[in-house]
């Protein structure tokens, strides 16, 4: 007699089930995509639903999941520093518009915030949940730390921060071109600014001026969360 | 060698990590390697082909990295759902009127600018 069930929980909890797990859901997803070009089809999103799916139906939890593919994850802080490389690649047309760069960052980086802000207390939202939702444009490590800092949860904060990236990657290209947004550098900056890391992703697969105004954007409003956010707090209350 | 130009990019993640804990705690150490990875460009003045290679390979596969750290918000169900109106209202709102107010913002200043020089040229 073969025992099915036992051969069928060694595959699923082999550390490399959730390494090729998150690599076929990827490979479909991108697959999907190249066939249908629809934006719903979004390649992160898909993925995401697939791998979400498969776990949900094999019990897998996450903290296992997550720990199987540090072999993936530790190469996101290399890949954050290759982020320089668009950047210096696309360095003249950067000088060239330097002015509207600064300019929309602040401005744009001070609207981001304030529409929290002012949606919050519309929505009658704590104080507490309020201050972890308002650096979530920010990377998770730094929004982590703002918003305990702020007196808000860090943990929900790194949530906050990927439903943001997640949903600005998947609206941001149709809502851009909704509203006639189609100067790369703009995009891009639009793209980084709000959505940080995933955000970027999807304006690298825009085309490389798209990625280089896009990383620069969310290094910069990561900076300016990590400094303005916590002094604009200070001064309203 | 692209081995060449990932250890590179290891190193200045490790340097930012370092500069981060020492100087800049509010800012995480990828970040500070990325800017100093960025000023070592600029002084240099090139850019090596090596590097180049082995940061376009690590950029093509980004969105699979952020795969693993997006699929937290299956751990986090209950908390989204608990604070579901703040979330779609504050989060989704002011996501979306953020993302086209920046784009547009940005394209309208890009085009000013472009006007102003023509009209300098002229």
């Amino acid at each position: 007699m073969l025992n099915w069930q036992a051969a069928g929980q060694a595959v699923v909890h082999h550390p490399l089930f959730s390494v090729g797990l998150t690599l076929i859901a990827f490979q479909m997803a991108t697959w999907l995509y190249a066939k249908t070009r629809k934006l719903w089809c979004q390649p992160f999103l898909v993925a995401m639903t697939l791998v979400i799916s498969v776990l949900l139906l094999c019990q897998i939890p996450y903290e296992e999941y997550r720990q199987n593919n540090w072999l993936l994850t530790i190469w996101l802080g290399p890949t954050t520093v290759a982020l320089a490389i668009p950047l210096y690649l696309n360095l003249s047309r950067i000088r060239q518009l330097f002015k509207p760069i600064m300019l929309t960052l602040v401005i744009g980086g001070a609207v981001t915030s304030a529409l929290v802000f002012i949606l919050g207390w519309l929505f009658g939202t704590s104080h507490s949940l309020l201050m972890t939702l308002a650096p979530k444009s920010a990377t998770s490590p730094i929004a982590m730390l703002v918003a305990e800092n702020l007196g808000g949860v860090a943990a929900l904060a790194a949530v906050f921060v990927l439903l943001t990236g997640v949903l600005g990657a998947m609206m941001g290209p149709w809502l851009l071109n909704k509203f006639q947004v189609h100067n790369p550098a703009a995009r891009g900056m639009a793209l980084g600014l709000t959505a940080h890391a995933v955000g970027t992703a999807q304006a690298l697969h825009e085309g490389e001026e798209c990625g280089a105004f896009a990383a620069m954007a969310m290094s910069l409003m990561g900076v300016l969360t990590a400094v303005a956010l916590p002094v604009a707090v200070a001064l309203l209350s | 060698m692209l081995l060449y130009g990932l250890t590179w990019l290891v190193v200045f993640q490790l340097l930012g990590t370092a500069v981060s804990v020492l100087l800049v705690p509010m800012l995480p150490g990828p970040i500070v390697g990325l800017v100093l990875l960025f000023i070592f460009l600029l002084v240099r003045g090139q850019l090596n082909e090596s590097i180049q290679q082995a940061a376009t390979t690590l950029l093509r596969y980004l969105p699979l990295m952020l795969v693993p750290p997006a699929i937290g918000v299956m751990a986090y169900t209950h908390e989204i759902l608990e604070h579901f109106w703040a979330v779609v209202g504050v989060l989704v709102v002011s996501l979306a009127l953020s993302l086209v107010f920046t784009g547009w913002l940005m394209q309208r200043l890009i085009e000013r600018q472009a006007r102003r020089q023509e009209e300098k040229s002229c």
